[in-house]
């Protein structure tokens, strides 16, 4: 194997030997303190200069009247009707709910599925390389596309699960399900890619040990595998909670929503509103709402997860 | 020349001191102002120099496969009118996606496209939020005697022309020949014949689907439920366009027939997630022995290699049993659109009169593009007739347009398909499902806004 | 890595073979279809019943793709997802050590406020994104798209690469300075070796994400038409053509595939680093 690659290995071998100097401690905190900000700074421009201010649009419009003419938008004052209208709307619930549902099935989904085939590619000795390929196609697969792929499996007309699963689409409960499968599909790849990469980082003198100590397979995972896998497992979860709240590819070419407005996500309900409807103040408001939802999960979950994701370096 | 240029400056300097909220609206006007001073200084230009404008058109692809029919235009234009070039920007297929990014533009005050391809149903929305010019303030009223009757109204927003009407479609009964003649039965002249005859067939085990068609909710359901919704002489909106007249009875009547088709085997329980491309592909899979479709349905159907191919014929839709042969058939198809930041609007126009005048309409309607025209006089022509079979239906069918009238329609059409494609389904009881329409209609046309 | 010696059939049918053929399979199964089908000509990919096999093997949607202008939007997709790839790597290496590792004041803001960045839906900030970029003249230029996708991708790929960051062990990087190693050079020769699944991770993810992001593409860059925007326009009104969706996505699939060959030697350097350690 090639040296150079391998460096970091070799580091390994002195190691937490000698404690840094006490002297000076602090002078050298604050330099690194300025160099960090150094190093964050260019992407936090990045993100800021180009998300910010539309974001910023974005809760501004839904606070707004808005008025799109050939001229552009235009604001009539200050309101909360889009959220009245929002909260008040049959379908805003339904699209709110159905979404949650959603994203917790299939994420739950999986995340179990994914661990599961992390865990097998763990333990293979060859062929690992071409099975990671073979598991980025489907998460490489432009979305539209994908999502035309299982249209035509589900083809009620030629599909060829038609035999098997007809009408796949034709109920909410069966359209639901389709879809869901439709996601594990693409989806599960990056589970499985996230928890590998997590799991080679698991020292092995710890399975090792288990094994000397005789713990069975099952024992040692739930002891120390699981444990150790929290926080990949915890950042695989919380981005995919993210991206399944935020659903619109796959209903927007599958079912458009239907049958009926059963499986109309959060997403579709705001791009109809601002785009087919041409109504900007109640879709920002959808949009910014979801927006605000998902943060209060993820501010939860980063709470229940808290040592795990790492948050233990916060300055008190 | 140096004015537009000074113009185009201005408008790109702008907009940089203004800051985030407003800087839509400021910006969007700004260039409003600069594109109509700019326009005229740039036809005086042409007028001096030969130089050529170049106009950009926006359209989806209309036919799929062999020459495309919107360069054939182009090139037929470009022979007339060498001082304009036309250039070509082929917009998403999808409807939905192509208006999405439309608004997107037009609203961000883009000056392309100039003129655009868009849909029948649109003159209502982009009328009312003005991303679409009023043609009627450009063009002489003697310009729109040109159009077949009832396709000006249908462009029209609060008295004001929007669209020019480019090709027509409408709904045709497609049915097989041969199925039909096996067992001595006629052409369905009424809904009821139509489903006993469906039914029988499937039975029989002769054919797989009996009658297919657009029960997907999607905007293709609104076009099917407004033709047996008319047939029994029902109407959504007022006069006016402003409130919904929509009669439960007539509706609840509507919604049963369409359950039944599927409760008695004359539709298959998956019709309720067909759109256009399932229905056709039952139908030239030889599996269905009925077909409601537009007028690309019948050059499908007959292409060679496809089970259907020659045992097709065409007619009128059928109606209830009661009223007048024949039914209604619902009214689709694409208008051309000016963008109103357009800097270009004389040769904007220019092209849109060559587009609905007879040398472009007779090519349109010619094969391989065989699309309906919209000119009247081409219409009329009988040589026109002749090429297609569902031309010679056109004179007897009678049509019904969709309620797009009223800048809410997308939210109208929801209320309509949604619960059309419930009612087939058997998912909400056919008088739930039009109780369901009823109230959500009236949601969407009391309240002003768009959810 | 240990080798254990198994005889017989018990050498192959084992947990991990069985398991990844089953992987293979629940992968494999949609994707054989897709290629099946795009092998298939005009009439026998709305066939009823569907083919099994495309016999014969019609290369027609192919031909409709390329005919369609795909080998323009393969370029476009390819030099915008190869730029944000690069810049989010860099741009997230550095702020990832930064967060994960230097003593930086209110980095639990700094990373609650990214994730609500990524969080934010797209179709929210097109609308003024969009001006934003006419405004600046931008439409149309490969930097319309690859600045937002930067943007949007970077909280992911800071987020992910902090966690690699923060698990490795604190003494080396620390003996790395006590031998004198710069700040820079600590992180370019000690750190960034250690987390390159980290990297390949964040990389791929990114270079998906723009390799298939739609609505922005769609609204800045029509005149540059990436993959999805391009193949969003195959077809006409009542037609889905399947047969040049999936020729597309085949042609597609390809540069990803010869990206994971190419960095096959990072991707199985960072996975067995583990196993080297033991």
């Amino acid at each position: 194997m090639a040296s150079t690659e391998l460096a970091p290995g070799e580091v390994v071998a002195p190691p937490s030997r000698a404690a840094p100097p006490k002297i000076r401690r602090e002078q050298i905190q604050r330099q690194y303190a300025r160099l960090g900000w150094t190093f964050a700074a260019p992407a936090l421009a990045v993100v800021g200069i180009v998300t910010i201010a539309p974001i910023l649009f974005a809760i501004f419009m839904s606070f707004e009247k808005v008025n799109v003419t050939s001229a552009g938008f235009s604001f009539s004052g200050a309101t909360l009707s889009n959220y009245h209208t929002m909260v008040t709307a049959g379908l805003w619930h339904h699209a709110l709910w159905w979404t949650t549902l959603y994203t917790v099935v299939t994420v739950a989904v999986e995340m179990v599925i994914g661990t599961i085939f992390a865990l097998v590619l763990e333990r293979l000795t060859a062929g690992r390389g071409l099975m990671m390929a073979l598991l980025l196609i489907p998460w490489s697969l432009i979305t539209v596309i994908s999502a035309e792929l299982w249209s035509y499996i589900y083809n009620a007309s030629y599909g060829i699960l038609n035999g098997l699963w007809p009408n796949a689409l034709g109920t909410p409960f069966s359209a639901t399900v389709a879809l869901m499968v439709a996601d594990a599909w693409k989806t599960t790849p990056f589970v499985t890619i996230i928890v590998l990469a997590g799991l080679v980082m698991i020292p092995r003198e710890l399975f090792e040990a288990a094994e000397v100590d005789g713990a069975s397979g099952w024992k040692t995972f739930w002891r120390i595998t699981l444990p150790l896998l929290r926080p990949t497992i915890g950042i695989a979860v919380l981005f995919r909670v993210l991206q399944a709240f935020g659903l619109f590819d796959l209903p927007y070419v599958l079912t458009n929503g239907g049958p009926g407005t059963s499986t109309q996500s959060l997403a579709i309900l705001a791009y109809n509103t601002m785009f087919t409807n041409i109504d900007f103040g109640p879709g920002a408001a959808v949009a910014v709402s979801t927006a605000v939802i998902v943060v209060i999960m993820c501010l939860v979950f980063l709470r229940a997860f808290k040592q795990q994701v790492g948050s233990e370096e916060v300055p008190a | 020349m140096k004015r537009t240029i000074q113009e185009g400056r201005a408008a790109h300097a702008r907009p940089r001191r203004v800051k985030a909220g407003g800087a839509v609206g400021t910006l969007a006007a700004a260039l409003t102002i600069a594109g109509v001073v700019a326009a005229p200084s740039a036809m005086a230009a042409t007028r001096h120099a030969p130089s050529i404008t170049t106009i950009t058109w926006w359209a989806s692809p209309i036919s799929t496969s062999g020459p495309d029919l919107r360069q054939t235009l182009i090139n037929a234009f470009a022979k007339q009118n060498p001082n304009i070039h036309v250039k070509l920007e082929t917009a998403p297929t999808n409807t939905d996606t192509n208006r999405a990014d439309l608004v997107t533009t037009i609203s961000g005050g883009a000056k392309t496209p100039d003129v655009f391809m868009g849909d029948v149903i649109w003159p209502g929305q982009f009328g009312a939020h003005a991303l679409a010019l009023p043609l009627s303030k450009y063009l002489p009223k003697s310009f729109f005697n040109r159009f077949a009757s009832g396709l000006v109204a249908g462009a029209s927003y609060k008295g004001q022309v929007y669209g020019a009407p480019f090709f027509q479609d409408q709904g045709f009964l497609y049915y097989r020949k041969d199925l039909l003649a096996a067992d001595h039965m006629s052409v369905p002249k009424t809904w009821e014949q139509l489903r006993s005859e469906a039914a029988t067939l499937v039975k029989q085990h002769k054919v797989k689907y009996g009658f297919v068609f657009e029960g997907q909710s999607y905007e293709g359901g609104t076009c099917d439920f407004m033709e047996y919704y008319a047939d029994t002489g029902g109407q959504v909106l007022n006069s006016t366009d402003t409130k919904s007249v929509l009669n439960v009875g007539k509706v609840t009547k509507v919604l049963s027939f369409v359950r039944s088709l599927v409760t008695s085997g004359a539709s298959p329980a998956a019709v309720s997630t067909f759109e256009e491309p399932q229905a056709m592909a039952a139908f030239q899979n030889g599996e269905a022995a009925f077909l409601r479709n537009w007028d690309y349905a019948w050059s499908v159907a007959n292409t060679k290699g496809m089970k259907s191919a020659g045992k097709v014929g065409v007619a009128p839709l059928p109606t209830f049993a009661g009223q007048p042969y024949p039914g209604y058939s619902n009214i689709g198809g694409w208008n051309l659109y000016i963008n109103p930041h357009s800097r270009n609007i004389k040769a904007d126009l220019t092209f849109i009169k060559f587009i609905t005048g007879t040398e472009a309409q007779t090519i349109e309607a010619r094969p391989p593009f065989s699309e309906i025209p919209t000119n009247a006089a081409v219409r009329a022509n009988p040589k026109i007739k002749a090429l297609n079979p569902p031309f010679a239906v056109l004179s007897k069918t009678k049509l019904v347009p969709r309620p797009a009238q009223n800048p809410n329609y997308p939210r109208i059409s929801q209320a309509i398909y949604s619960n059309f494609n419930s009612a087939i389904a058997g998912s909400k009881s056919p008088s739930a499902a039009a109780n369901a329409m009823a109230s959500q209609l009236k949601a969407a046309l009391s309240s002003s806004t768009g959810l | 890595m240990s080798m254990r010696f198994q005889h017989g059939w018990r050498r192959w049918v084992n947990i991990p073979t069985v398991g990844s053929v089953v992987i293979a399979l629940f992968v494999l199964l949609p994707l054989y279809w897709m290629l099946a089908s795009s092998f298939k000509s005009q009439g026998n990919v709305s066939a009823s019943p569907p083919q099994l096999f495309p016999i014969p093997i019609a290369t027609s949607s192919y031909n409709q793709a390329f005919s369609d202008g795909f080998g323009g939007f393969i370029l476009n997709s390819f030099v915008v997802a190869t730029c944000s790839t690069a810049l989010v790597l860099t741009l997230g290496i550095l702020a990832g050590y930064s967060l994960g590792r230097l003593p930086v004041r209110g980095k639990y803001p700094v990373m609650v406020s990214l994730l609500m960045i990524s969080v934010f839906p797209t179709i929210a900030v097109v609308p003024s994104l969009y001006v934003a970029m006419r405004t600046i003249g931008w439409l149309n230029t490969y930097q319309a798209l690859i600045l937002p996708y930067t943007a949007f991708n970077l909280p992911f790929a800071i987020w992910i690469l902090r966690n690699y960051f923060l698990g490795i062990s604190r003494s080396m990087e620390e003996s790395a300075r006590i031998d004198g190693a710069g700040a820079v050079r600590t992180l370019v020769q000690i750190m960034v070796p250690q987390v390159t699944p980290g990297i390949f991770t964040a990389g791929v993810f990114t270079f998906t994400a723009a390799w298939t992001e739609f609505l922005m593409a769609l609204s800045f860059d029509f005149g540059k038409k990436t993959i999805p925007v391009g193949i969003a326009s195959f077809g006409a009104q009542f037609t889905v053509p399947y047969g040049a969706y999936f020729a597309a996505s085949v042609l597609a699939t390809v540069p990803i595939a010869a990206l994971v060959i190419i960095f096959r030697k990072a991707v199985s350097s960072g996975l067995t680093a583990g196993s080297v350690k033991g």
